[in-house]
């Protein structure tokens, strides 16, 4: 098979969810001479795009999208390691995520991940219950350009504000962009605490991080 | 008419002068806790202070209804998840999940008489005894597929879905089976209503096809422990499409979020089974004011709704004006 012909069927394997095939394709499209960012971009990017419409459209639910995900992530422990520094999918932009301190709901933010991973960012998953200073040494220590926080519990918003606190307080805007989502949080609310944006959903806020780095 | 009337009677969908007004989910907020002189986390270990903060939905908001107990992790607990209890404004939440997939889930020697399963069927027993004749008494318990995520990490559980559906399985009958035996413990206790909370089966995350495969025979299986007492069941999110499949389980109410349109939920139903809701509890319960809480109730009102109530579980930090004003605009 060509590379091209490698990409393709890679991503059809991301898009069904047949996670045993995906590491042996990445390892031979890598063989055929794809590069790391086109198997990144072409394949891996936009497979879980198609997951995401496939999702919006309610052909796909929850556990269709979780398989798609595994299975991009296991073509990307072949790929990233072969990624040299300074490329274009090295130097793309940084987003730190989590779950807020006081939730464990880390469904959500794990799709968010998986489609912000496809779409070619560089994640640093700060996992749930995550403490608010954690979240912010994180994203000074790695220059994040984007700080993506969820919540589902209406108790814990009290950290999404004391996040958009210290960003403000410690001088991290307007480099730092802050996104908010999860069933505890509106569009309002954000506007509210005086985060940048807030998505509905992984896919919605795909869109929203790509307008935020514009 | 005694609320327990109005209640019972609005969930059998009888003609009344008005529907009832209450909370099926999570009901309690820090002014009942005031009220009360008891707070979380330590009412949900103990029978006593757990039937106090039962009641004091009634007695501070005039709720038609009492309701214990206040999280969605008793059960796991008693299979062995670890459980944060919280605090005084945060619900218990788990920790950590018992089991492996390849582990071959077993009911809990026992359950009934241990930790928070008892101390929920206890709470149960002296809210009937002071005040089982003039309110009902519902108590909050989770759906046998939201218990085996607990139990195996909902996001493995999803997984397996596709993966292994035969494993998915395996954990859920056995969580139906000890919801069953739960449930007829709480009922033989005196609850006359139990609301059965599944978030897992939301449409945000399964297909109707999943749903009926992974949650409907097993909710029903559940609700065999209901007996003559009533069973409401509670989804989260748009459960539009969903309702038809809800229907299916045999419930007589079924609670849903403001996700759903009111009067389109009223048309779908279409008198078969009670409809409790759906006031949405971040939006206007939590964070917006008296006027719109008001507003909501009385469109929900018109709209047919039985009981009108909550669309999820209270945040304990839900302003008491905004409970007084929905109330208020049903009882009038
Ligand atoms: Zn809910």
């Amino acid at each position: 098979m060509s590379a091209e012909e490698l990409l393709e069927k890679l991503s059809d394997v991301v898009i069904k969810g047949k996670i045993k095939e995906a590491k042996p394709l990445a390892e031979e499209a890598l063989a055929a001479g794809a590069s790391p960012e086109v198997i990144i971009f072409d394949a891996l990017s936009k497979a879980m795009g198609v997951v995401g419409q496939k999702y919006e459209s309610k052909q796909y639910f929850l556990p269709q999208v979780l398989l798609a995900a595994q299975t991009m992530y296991q073509a990307l422990d072949v790929v990233l390691p072969q990624l040299k520094a300074g490329s274009a999918a090295d130097t793309a932009a940084k987003v730190v995520i989590g779950v807020v301190e006081g939730d464990v709901h880390d469904i959500g933010k794990n799709i968010v991940k998986a489609m912000l991973t496809g779409a070619g960012y560089t994640i640093f998953d700060m996992g749930r219950d995550c403490p608010t200073k954690n979240m912010i040494d994180k994203v000074k220590a790695e220059g994040a350009n984007i700080v993506a926080t969820s919540s589902l519990m209406t108790p814990t918003l009290a950290a999404m504000k004391e996040i958009e606190r210290i960003l403000a307080e410690e001088n991290l805007k307007p480099q730092v962009k802050s996104i908010i989502g999860g069933g505890a949080t509106t569009k309002d609310f954000a506007a509210q605490i005086g985060a940048d944006a807030w998505a509905y959903d992984a896919v919605e806020a795909v869109e929203v991080v790509k307008n935020l780095l514009k | 008419m005694t609320p327990k009337e109005r209640f019972l009677g609005a969930l059998a969908r009888k003609e009344m002068d008005r529907p009832a007004v209450g909370c099926v989910t999570q009901s309690v907020t820090v002014d009942q806790m005031e009220w009360a002189g008891v707070e979380w986390p330590a009412a949900h270990t103990d029978a006593q202070m757990m039937a106090k903060l039962g009641i004091a939905g009634a007695k501070v908001f005039g709720f038609e209804n009492a309701r214990v107990p206040f999280c969605l992790t008793v059960e796991a607990e008693a299979f062995g998840a670890t459980v944060d209890l919280g605090n005084r404004v945060k619900t218990p939440m788990l920790k950590a999940h018992p089991y492996s997939s390849e582990d071959e889930p077993a009911i809990p020697e026992g359950f009934l008489e241990k930790g928070r399963v008892a101390t929920a069927i206890e709470a149960v027993k002296i809210l009937k005894a002071e005040y089982g004749e003039e309110y009902p008494i519902v108590a909050g318990t989770t759906g046998p597929l939201t218990i085996a995520g607990h139990l195996v990490g909902t996001e493995d559980l999803l997984l397996m879905m596709i993966t292994e559906p035969d494993t998915v399985h395996k954990f859920i009958k056995v969580t139906a089976e000890m919801e069953k035996q739960y449930i007829a413990a709480l009922v033989a206790a005196g609850v006359d209503v139990i609301n059965m909370s599944d978030p897992s089966a939301s449409t945000d995350m399964l297909s109707a096809e999943m749903f009926d495969e992974f949650a409907l025979p097993y909710t029903k299986h559940a609700f065999e422990g209901c007996g003559d007492a009533k069973k409401i069941l509670h989804i989260c999110g748009n459960t539009t499409s969903l309702l038809e499949h809800m229907i299916n389980t045999g419930a007589d109410g079924l609670s849903i979020e403001e996700k759903v349109d009111s009067a389109e939920a009223v048309n779908i139903v279409n008198g078969r089974v009670a409809l409790v809701g759906n006031i949405g509890s971040v939006k206007p319960l939590y964070m917006g004011t008296p006027e719109e809480c008001a507003a909501d109730a009385a469109r929900i009102r018109d709209a047919g709704f039985n009981i009108i109530a909550p669309g999820c579980g209270l945040a304990a930090e839900t302003p008491k004006a905004n409970i007084e004003a929905f109330v208020k605009t049903i009882k009038g």
